[in-house]
């Protein structure tokens, strides 16, 4: 069972993208190495080179003091190296089963695969999180059809299913909700316990105190730190990963807030709202006002944002500055100063291999068009570019060219191009890092003093506490509570996204 | 409740749209041929369906995982040029053993070549095979330019009139094709083609060899593309090049009626053998029809059309519905 693993001096390129120059990693039996780094320093890079994912170009990977070079991620899993992989690596239309035991499916004398094994099995991993998913999850449910948290239990659990000795978990927390990341914290301390060696990479620092031993801190595709955890506090590790300081602090303008209470007319005021999850959700937005949406993972959160913005047919009424409004495709929506800012940018947000200016034109190009004014649409898009302080080698590379943060930044670009008065964020935070994370909450806090309305939806309970005055609290398609002033503490926020309800957050509700 | 039903069901048992169609196509064929059940009748119709049955189920696993084979055509006249003029009229059996061994290697070889370009060089499957499939059509007219030939008499008689237990010899292969089938998707080899055809990307990082996974089936579809050409020539009895590129399309036709998702990863093999008779069938009703045969090609692909878009129209419904 016992392990060790060390990377040395790993380069990686990709084209001419430098994504590692000297990356340095150990990792030994029984122990919890925090692989920290903001986005674009090499972190997936670097689990992907120990997992045999992509080819180093030079360096030297270690496996119990030989050296050895992984072609493809079949050697490495053959020698015990299991990933659970930031993006997921699930078959949409394979059942939970079929993608848990993917190549490593028990079978019988004839080669067949033995289904009852499988199944049982898979019960039995299943049982591992028992309680913290939503749904009565079956080992034959295709994967498409479940939440985004229950695919990353299934992704961790692929990842266990073969006993492996080191797994790597690549933000295998970013879509869990906090009972999900207690229970997997569990199971990784039992891991520990049976002599496995576990590499954890994730942007929360929380949770890197909470359960890493060692930390290992890449900046810009080099290692620029390791040690004991129990040797650094939070800002010594953001300082190493961005050279500079307080960047994370939360900007609260409590006094102008309450200013506006009672001065801002209410922009929005939803009546019950109803769809195929939500249940008569009802609640008032003042304009200017930044409210927050919270609790657990698919409580229904996203489909108000979505049912909004005229994605998804809802019923109920909608009063937007005094006029009741029911939009049934995005575009009407659009078209009265409505934006929409997906988390999960890949899929919903961005077109990747455009270019940043094509995808920051895509929702105005009707302003552009005929004759097609470039030239204007270029100015334009510098405007917001440097509005957003967007780190890039020009708005005519590719979206893919840039990193995480910065990627989620021309998602909310392409909607400030249009002066939106409404935003509807979803996540937009997620995955993304610290340094981006700061600027984008100063980002906010100017969209709400510039009059704009902002909804916003997040997992990260800390980011709601730190930047909203109220949050409505959701919990199975219905507003369990809504939280503000004093009562908006975390405790409280945790409490009543599980569903528990305790006296003193009762007074919130409307 | 009834949508999710409707949704688990087609994605339960991806052959259940084809049987329904089936069943539909073979009601009114019956009405305009009441004889359809007779034993002659089963035998002669499923003797001429028997090849693209063959093709359609090789068409499947290239399309399970993903890709597309539009060569198989070019192959079929391969292998049929390749019988008519090396066995000829006047062969003998065991020549035309020979050559029927001859044919299984040249289909295997073919599909080898599309498995290297996609798999390997990782071009695009459908350009590719587009040119190889010219590549194998010129092969053929190079054997034989000019129709003619063919394999003995007997050979052509033993494949169009052996009906043992009084089954026409078509249902024994697709038979044997269903329990090969019911094997391999039971087998890791079908957990890995689902999985590569359903996310490659994914299946890469889950240590699926995807590169040989995808090699196999055009490997498959060669093959079988050479039993489609074999029995073709048996069915006809002669040689002529340009035979089996008109037979491509009807393939991949049946393959997407029998409930094979064109991106991959999502049917089986009953459904596609389903498509391939409809397909058939309908051909057997616009001539007993009595449709002017200048209306025939318009009907036939109306016909089509609909049962293609049936499924999309369903879909449509239920979600309009919600």
């Amino acid at each position: 069972m016992d392990i060790s693993l060390s990377a040395n001096n790993i380069v990686k390129h990709y084209g001419g993208v430098v994504a590692l120059s000297d990356g340095n990693l150990d990792v030994n039996s029984g122990e919890v190495v925090a692989l920290i780094g903001a986005n674009g320093s090499g972190k997936s890079t670097m689990s992907k080179v120990i997992n045999g994912v992509v080819v180093l170009d030079r360096g030297q990977l270690l496996l119990d003091g030989s050296p050895v070079l992984f072609s493809s991620p079949q050697a490495a899993k053959d020698l015990g190296i299991a990933t659970v992989f930031q993006e997921l690596s699930l078959i949409p239309q394979m059942t939970v089963a079929d993608n848990i035991w993917l190549t490593r499916e028990p079978t019988n004398k004839l080669l067949l695969v033995n289904q009852k094994e499988v199944k049982q099995k898979t019960e039995e991993l299943l049982a591992l999180f028992e309680g913290t998913y939503k749904s009565d999850l079956r080992p034959d449910l295709p994967v498409a059809a479940l939440p985004s948290d229950e695919k990353q239990i299934i992704e961790i659990l692929k990842a266990i299913c073969f006993d492996p000795r080191l797994i790597i978990l690549d933000e295998a927390t970013a879509s869990l909700d906090s009972r999900q990341v207690q229970r997997l914290f569990q199971l990784i301390k039992r891991w520990k316990e049976q002599g496995k060696a576990i590499v954890f990479v994730s942007h929360r620092m929380e949770e890197i105190f909470q359960i890493a031993d060692r930390y290992s801190v890449l900046r810009n595709g080099k290692t620029v730190g390791a040690g004991d955890i129990d040797d650094v506090d939070e800002k010594q590790l953001i300082k190493l990963m961005i050279k500079k300081e307080s960047v994370f602090e939360f900007i609260h303008s409590y006094i102008k807030e309450e200013e506006k209470e009672f001065e801002a007319p209410i922009c929005l005021d939803v009546n019950e709202l109803r769809t195929e999850l939500l249940e008569d959700v009802s609640f008032k937005v003042r304009e200017g006002e930044l409210l927050g949406i919270g609790g657990l993972q698919g409580q229904g959160q996203r489909e108000l944002l979505r049912a909004l913005f005229g994605d998804i047919p809802y019923s109920g009424e909608v009063i937007f500055n005094g006029n009741c409004i029911h939009f049934s495709h995005p575009r009407q929506a659009m078209k009265n100063g409505f934006a929409l800012v997906p988390g999960e940018r890949a899929r919903e947000g961005l077109l990747y291999i455009r270019s940043i200016l094509e995808n920051l034109l895509l929702p105005s190009w009707r302003r552009y068009g005929l004759p097609l004014k470039i030239n204007q649409s270029k100015r334009d898009a510098k405007k917001v570019t440097d509005s957003l302080n967007l780190v890039m080698a020009g708005v005519q590379e590719p979206v893919s060219s840039l990193s995480g943060g910065n990627a989620q930044k021309v998602v909310i670009g392409k909607w400030l191009m249009r002066e939106p008065k409404v935003l509807l964020l979803d996540d937009p935070t997620k995955g993304v890092d610290v340094g981006t994370k700061g600027e984008f909450y100063t980002l906010l806090n100017k969209l709400c003093d510039e009059g704009k309305t902002i909804l916003f939806y997040s997992s990260d309970d800390d980011e709601l506490i730190g930047l909203c005055d109220r949050v409505l609290v959701f919990h199975d398609g219905k507003i369990r509570t809504e939280l503000k002033g004093d009562v908006l503490t975390k405790e409280n926020l945790v409490a009543a996204s599980l569903g528990v309800t305790n006296g003193n957050n009762g007074e919130g509700a409307r | 409740m009834k949508k999710i039903s409707w949704s688990i069901l087609t994605a339960r048992f991806p052959a259940l749209f084809p049987l329904i169609l089936l069943i539909i196509i073979i009601i009114i064929n019956a009405g305009l041929q009441p004889n359809l059940f007779s034993q002659e009748i089963l035998n002669q119709n499923m003797r001429v369906f028997l090849p693209l049955i063959l093709l359609a189920v090789g068409q499947t696993f290239v399309m399970l995982g993903g890709g597309i084979d539009i060569s198989v055509g070019g192959i079929v006249s391969i292998i049929n040029t390749i019988l008519a003029t090396q066995v000829g009229l006047d062969g003998s059996p065991e020549k035309m053993w020979l050559f029927v061994f001859v044919s299984i290697i040249a289909g295997l070889l073919a599909g080898a070549v599309n498995g290297f370009f996609v798999a390997f060089l990782r071009l695009q499957p459908i350009i590719t095979t587009y040119a190889t499939g010219f590549l194998f059509g010129g092969l053929a007219l190079f054997i034989l330019p000019n129709p003619g030939g063919g394999i003995p008499r007997e050979i052509s008689e033993f494949y169009r009139n052996t009906t043992p237990l009084g089954i026409p010899l078509a249902f024994y292969v697709i038979a044997i094709i269903l329990i090969i089938w019911w094997y391999l998707s039971s087998s890791k080899y079908g957990r890995n083609l689902f999985a590569v055809g359903g996310n490659a990307e994914a299946a890469y990082q889950t240590a699926v060899p995807v590169t040989w996974v995808l090699f196999s089936t055009y490997v498959i579809s060669g093959l079988l593309a050479a039993f489609a050409g074999i029995a073709i020539t048996m069915l006809s009895g002669s040689g002529n090049a340009e035979i089996g590129p008109p037979m491509t399309l009807t393939a991949i036709t049946a393959v997407v009626i029998g409930g094979v998702a064109l991106s991959g990863g999502v049917g089986g093999v009953a459904g596609p053998v389903m498509g391939a008779i409809t397909l058939g069938l309908i051909n057997n009703i616009v001539s007993f029809a009595s449709i002017n045969t200048w209306w025939e090609t318009l009907v036939k692909a109306t016909i089509i059309v609909i049962a293609l878009a049936t499924p999309g129209l369903i879909n449509l419904f239920r979600r309009r519905r919600i």
